[in-house]
């Protein structure tokens, strides 16, 4: 029986708008027609109301709505055929109905509200099943997006790439490419119609009728169809006229194929090119893949170059040692010392090897042996010329002679207290307001620099913050020729102010010719007001 | 370096730390800007006094008028900006040395370098050394004699606050009169 086959029973008594998709568009209708099925008249379903839609074909039945209705879904229509009917026997319009039904069952996506994979959007139960496949903001297929895991909430939309964006195609159809009858080009199997000509592929065994048993039937299991598997067709016939209209509009909506529209979107997004939704998946994938490779070869490299860096500290050895040994019975030549001093000023000699965690058992000890270690570097290159020098600089410097086995931040904070012990002059480390932390020799204590300053600034007047790094410490007897740099200084002098050792002068600000603005030049003097008496006019009374 | 006093065109002598550009400079230093408050509180009333002003104001920095001898130094080429003017009013209005005046606006003050106890002592001395004793008087006469008296363009705000602090001693009284203000003055009572 075909029409068991083919049809759903619905409730009739429910108004035919409320039946319908959200998609789904009413076209015609016709009341006072038959079923017949097959050949033969339909016994229930004589005396009722046809609906055409676009995607279905509703019969409400009029004695027997709510147990006599049925619809039957265009998709399985594969022709169809119009008698205009003689003397007594009335107009008829046939269906020729084809495919499986079960496969095309809706079971597997529960009509529920579905969330998209890849829009998040919330998709109601509303509309019709082939476009209950795609979502409705995106367009993508509700297979692509949830592969593996069916019906479940929220799968990681990366990890459920993988076995939608290369697993899906390959599942739908098989491997071979299909030759086009017109231009011979190889296409994808998943392909409807030709990539280069448009014209129709032919079918290949699709899965429809590869599962043409199906394991399960909707439907009960009434009489079996006696033969005729090829020839199912259902008749409508039209008592009281009206056919034409109605034959017209289900012309109309079979062309229309709003189903096959969707249904070829479906598979046809299964298919590798990268437009669309499933491109965009596909590119993301790809590039993640990409990132993965790029860091892990970089890292290698990285791991390559630690080990140059421990051949050249090895090198920096030994050309010391040979220098040693070639001339110590002469003085140095010029070269072998103009060698040694770049050597360690470029940190990289030390004479001994790094200390580590492991050649020392108490922590303490390990400490101090890296103090120990680390004044010497300092002695030897990063402060032998400047007597204050920043944090960063040191820890740099200090890393870089070690080469291998690099002493952490935490670890470095931790042995900076323990230096004054191991070196002369002593290096003590000063934090200024602004953060900024520094080792310093004593000459650059915050006391021992103001006096200085403001012995300075008294001989030589006012100066501006460049000129006191300029100028300052070339008036220090034997000491370095270079000057601070003039942020060091600026906080040195600010913290000077800070303590009341200078007072300031913002020419900017003040002056009546020339003032640009708010601290643009300021000068700075020693602390006049510290003192002051009164010389002006005297206080009289009248 | 040695800084000097610097006699100015009215006859004011300008102390020596008038010559030295870091006095014109807000100090962040807190210390330090104590100091420089108190000798420009020191300085601008000694030139009130000088020059029988009594009204400052923060645009008196800007623009010209009767302070510049020493909001501006012109051989140093230095200036008071307004921003360290309003903070060293605020200082002497802290201090009762000033008051600001209209009320509720922090702008212009009336200095007091003569306190309003002071006035009202030599109110009443003049009061009574003209011999206007008991007989009353309008406030434009106080404020512009014929004779010039220490009480010559006192503002009025002032001349109140004085009569205000005599009428509680009972050595004055407030009369109204046809148009503006009187008083009188009495001897105190032995």
């Amino acid at each position: 029986m075909s029409l068991k086959r083919f049809s759903q029973s619905i409730d009739g008594t429910i108004p035919i708008q409320a039946l319908l998709y959200d998609d789904e568009e009413l076209l015609g209708s016709q009341d006072n027609v038959g079923i017949y099925d097959g050949q033969q008249k339909s016994p229930r379903h004589q005396s009722g109301t046809a609906y055409i839609t676009s995607h279905r074909l509703f019969y409400v039945d009029g004695p027997k709505p709510d147990s006599c209705s049925f619809s039957i879904d265009l998709s399985h229509v594969s022709r169809t055929d119009y008698y205009a009917g003689l003397f007594t026997s009335s107009p008829k319009v046939t269906l020729y109905l084809a495919g499986d039904v079960s496969s095309e069952s809706n079971d597997e996506h529960a009509p529920s509200i579905w969330e998209c994979q890849v829009c998040g959007n919330h998709n109601s139960p509303g509309f019709s099943p082939s476009a209950a496949r795609i979502c409705g903001l995106c367009g993508v297929p509700r297979d692509a997006a949830d592969d593996s895991t069916e019906g479940s909430s929220a799968p990681h939309l990366s990890s459920s790439l993988p076995a939608s964006g290369f697993a899906g195609p390959v599942q739908r159809s098989s491997k071979d490419p299909v030759p086009c009858p017109a231009c011979t080009f190889l296409n994808h199997p998943s392909l409807r119609t030709c990539e280069l000509c448009e014209t129709d592929l032919p079918r290949r065994p699709s899965r429809r009728e590869l599962q043409s048993a199906p394991v399960s039937r909707p439907h009960s299991p009434d009489n079996d169809e006696e033969g005729d598997p090829a020839n199912m067709l259902i008749k409508v016939s039209f008592r009281k006229g009206g056919d034409k209209a109605i034959y017209g509009a289900l012309k109309t909506s079979l062309n229309g194929k709003v189903w096959e529209s969707k249904a070829a979107t479906v598979d046809r997004g299964g298919g590798n090119r990268s437009v669309g939704i499933s491109g965009i998946l596909r590119t993301v994938e790809n590039s993640v893949q990409e990132r993965e490779t790029s860091m892990h070869d970089a890292l290698q490299d990285l791991e390559a170059l630690m080990v140059k860096a421990k051949d050249m500290v090895n090198l920096a050895a030994e050309l010391n040692y040979k220098l040693t040994a070639a001339s110590s019975t002469n003085d140095e030549p010029e070269e072998a010392t103009f060698i040694r001093s770049s050597l360690t000023q470029l940190g990289l000699h030390i004479d001994n090897a790094p200390v580590t965690q492991d050649m020392t058992k108490d922590e303490r000890r390990w400490h101090e042996e890296l103090a120990r270690e680390l004044a010497k570097v300092l002695q030897a290159g990063l402060m032998r010329d400047k007597g204050i020098v920043a944090l960063d600089e040191v820890w740099g410097g200090w890393n870089r002679a070690r080469g291998v086995a690099l002493i952490p931040p935490a670890t470095f904070l931790q042995v900076i207290p323990l230096l004054p012990q191991y070196t002369t002059p002593q290096v003590s480390t000063r934090k200024f307001v602004s953060g900024l932390t520094v080792l310093h020799t004593p000459p650059y204590s915050a006391s021992a620099f103001s006096a200085r300053l403001a012995g300075f600034l008294v001989m030589h007047g006012s100066r501006t913050t460049l000129e006191i790094a300029l100028e300052m410490e070339l008036d220090m007897e034997g000491s370095n020729e270079a000057g601070m740099s003039v942020s060091l200084c600026k906080e040195m002098v600010e913290d000077c102010e800070r303590e009341g050792g200078v007072c300031r002068d913002d020419v900017g600000q003040c002056a009546i010719v020339g003032g640009g603005g708010v601290g643009v030049e300021v000068r700075w003097w020693p602390n006049l007001f510290v003192g002051y008496v009164w010389d002006g006019q005297s206080e009289e009374d009248d | 370096m040695a800084l000097s006093t610097h006699t100015t065109s009215t006859g004011f002598l300008l102390p020596s730390i008038h010559s030295a550009p870091p006095f014109f400079t807000q100090q962040p230093n807190p210390a330090t800007e104590a100091i420089v408050i108190e000798q420009w509180t020191k300085l601008i009333l000694s030139y009130a006094r000088h020059r029988n002003l009594f009204y400052l104001r923060v645009e008196d920095a800007e623009t010209g008028g009767d302070w510049d001898e020493v909001l501006r130094n012109d051989r140093i080429n230095r200036r008071l900006p307004p921003t360290h003017l309003s903070s060293i009013l605020a200082g002497m209005v802290a201090k009762n040395v000033a008051t600001y005046e209209p009320a509720k606006q922090t702008r212009s003050v009336l200095l007091y370098w003569r306190l309003p106890e002071e006035w009202a002592e030599v109110l009443h001395q003049w009061a009574s050394t003209t011999g206007q004793m008991n007989t009353i008087m309008t406030f434009y006469e106080i404020t512009d004699p014929p004779v010039n008296s220490p009480l010559t363009n006192i503002p009025l705000p002032l001349l109140r606050k004085a009569i205000t602090i005599l009428a509680k001693s009972n050595r004055a009284q407030i009369i109204a009169i046809a148009d503006g203000e009187g008083v009188r003055f009495f001897t105190p009572a032995k």
